[in-house]
């Protein structure tokens, strides 16, 4: 019984987490590239892009 | 089979654009705080980026499959407990936001303002001899994941004979010194901000072929083959040989494949726990990325964001281990000079075809190179904020600054070379990492919570904490390399005594510190930092 309850748990974690990497991967590659594109503008003394991709909470 | 001519053009391709990308940074490094902090600019998807680049080395992928190898799915609890624990940083800002709020670029440099200048130095060295013996063994492990993968033999060197003398140089270390200088290259010339650049494209890489590889391990085992394998090789007692350390056999049989307590015992269990939260608030490489954001908030969100990786990045080369046990299990064994840690590359190898061997290869290079840049990077910015810095009675201009710091990066890179090629693993690749991690990540994490958090902590409690915090894990490090295996020191015991001794260090010290009316620093009488309490 609790080994079946940490089978299902594994299977849901590793199949969970070959999701979040491919989602990450898209995800984060496109955003974090708007990123990279604001913070040299930043470095190079221009006006940053009022959207950076920072978190919205307070 | 070795490497098809496709596999070379990804590789080289993938290299070219790394250092392409960040020598390029390098017109934008200004002063030190550029160089180690990344100017404070960084948002928040290249901190995940990064932060997930960083934490995701080749040698990561070596000890999580080793894991995988010996404990079944089991093995990815370190990976769980990491999860949460960086999760409930992530919500509660629970050490990070002050840390951020102080405005410091290191660690250590906190505790000037709190226990005086002499715990800021002794943290320093401290922190450096966990940190740069912990990266001592990257290196080799990265290149027998290397070499196995491309279907190599490990042990090949090449006779050279020069005018003036001759030499043997192993493929192993050649192949390993010629990456670390690629790595040295940008690291040294652009610092964070190149460590950013190349750990985004490091990310991407080494995302994709993590993905691709584990879906192709799942695809080849079968999932229910692998659950069935798992249990047939625990339930039968199944033992199969390791001789990867020249005249020693090590038979290794599979743990209880899917119950953590049942695999590893409570007291490893708990202390991996510990460890866990002493990590993600500790530990200097993931801070940086909290120092390097632009705020608290963006770091609470990079935590946040970031921590579910954790699960994956033990759980997916761990299923790569579990593959490699089943697959030399039903080849009636480990051929010779393999172990627990080279079983999984090689595995690897017979399943990835042209093409996709280039790909991960070029990933599990990105793991190595992103991992190597921002631990050079790390250790680097400590030694010289930390350790040389407040022995100075003049500041260094700010060139010279950052010259220091460029060929401090090149003198770990250097003595990674020689101690990381010869080092020889006593026991699981996991286990050294932790205990080298823990002669710091106790006593920081204890005068980190003491001085953010308990008023009563002052520079007498700091000092024993450091102290004690370290004999534990180097006790351990020392005894297991001179005695026999069924009498050295287990993991969990040296774990949970440095974190035991560095909190009873704390409380006593601090306590006779009060009573002798000592230990206090004039200027820190609050437990805030100074920068956050200045009007």
């Amino acid at each position: 019984m609790i080994d079946t309850f940490f089978i299902a748990f594994w299977t849901v974690m590793v199949f969970a987490s070959i999701a979040w990497y491919g989602y990450l991967l898209f995800h984060v590659g496109i955003k974090g590239g708007w990123d990279i594109v604001r913070m040299i503008r930043a470095l190079s003394g221009q006006p940053a892009k009022p959207e950076a991709s920072g978190p919205k909470d307070p | 089979m070795l490497l098809a001519p496709i596999d070379w053009i990804i590789i080289v391709v993938y290299m070219v654009g790394c250092v392409v990308a960040g020598v390029w940074m390098r017109r934008y490094v200004r002063n030190v705080e550029d160089f180690a902090v990344a100017g404070r600019e960084m948002d928040l998807n290249l901190g995940v980026a990064s932060l997930a680049a960083t934490e995701v080395g080749i040698v990561t992928v070596m000890y999580t499959a080793e894991n995988g190898f010996k404990n079944g799915l089991a093995g990815a609890t370190p990976g769980l407990l990491g999860c949460i624990m960086m999760l409930i940083v992530g919500i509660t800002g629970f050490v990070i936001v002050p840390m951020r709020n102080a405005g410091v670029m290191t660690i250590p440099e906190l505790f000037e303002n709190r226990f005086g200048k002499h715990v800021r130095w002794l943290a320093g060295v401290v922190v450096i001899l966990g940190g740069v013996l912990n990266m001592g063994i990257f290196l080799r492990l990265g290149g027998d994941f290397l070499m196995y993968v491309s279907g190599l033999d490990p042990s090949v060197s090449f006779h050279l004979e020069l005018p003036w003398f001759s030499f043997d140089l192993n493929m192993l270390e050649a192949m390993m010194t010629g990456l670390l200088i690629v790595v040295l290259l940008y690291t040294v010339l652009g610092g964070m901000l190149s460590v950013l650049i190349t750990d985004y494209l490091q990310f991407l890489v080494m995302g994709a072929g993590i993905v691709v590889t584990s879906v192709l391990v799942i695809w080849n085992v079968g999932w229910s083959n692998l659950i069935d394998g798992l249990w047939q090789a625990h339930t039968s007692g199944v033992k199969l040989v390791d001789t990867s350390i020249a005249g020693e056999t090590t038979k290794v049989a599979m743990a209880h494949p899917f119950n953590p307590i049942k695999a590893f015992g409570w007291g490893w269990v708990t202390w991996q726990a510990m460890l866990s939260i002493a990590i993600v608030t500790t530990w200097q490489t993931t801070i940086a990325r909290v120092l390097s954001a632009r705020d608290a908030s963006t770091a609470k969100a990079v935590y946040r964001r970031t921590s579910f990786y954790y699960v994956g990045r033990f759980g997916l080369p761990g299923i790569w281990g579990i593959g490699a046990f089943l697959y030399f299990w039903h080849q009636g064994g480990l051929p010779q000079g393999m172990g627990s840690l080279t079983a999984m590359p090689a595995f690897l190898h017979t399943i990835l075809g042209p093409g996709l061997l280039g790909i991960v290869i070029a990933a599990m290079l990105a793991a190595e190179m992103s991992t190597d840049s921002g631990y050079l990077l790390t250790w680097a910015t400590v030694i010289y904020n930390d350790i040389i810095s407040p022995c100075l009675r003049k500041p260094l201009s700010p060139w010279a600054k950052l010259l220091t710091v460029r060929l401090l990066v090149l003198a770990i890179g250097v003595f990674l070379v020689f101690y990381g090629l010869w080092y020889e693993l006593p026991g699981a690749a996991w286990d050294y990492l932790a205990v080298t991690g823990n002669i710091y990540l106790a006593s920081l994490f204890t005068l980190l919570v003491g001085g953010l958090y308990w008023r009563g902590a002052n520079s007498w409690g700091a000092v024993a904490a450091i102290v004690l915090g370290a004999i534990g894990p180097i006790t351990f490090l020392v005894v297991n390399a001179i005695v026999d295996k069924k009498d050295q020191i287990s993991p969990e015991v040296a774990g949970w005594s440095a974190f035991g001794m560095s909190f009873a260090g704390m409380i006593v010290g601090s306590l006779v510190g009060q009573a002798m009316g000592k230990g206090q620093p004039a200027a820190a009488e609050s437990s805030l930092p100074a920068k956050e309490q200045a009007p």
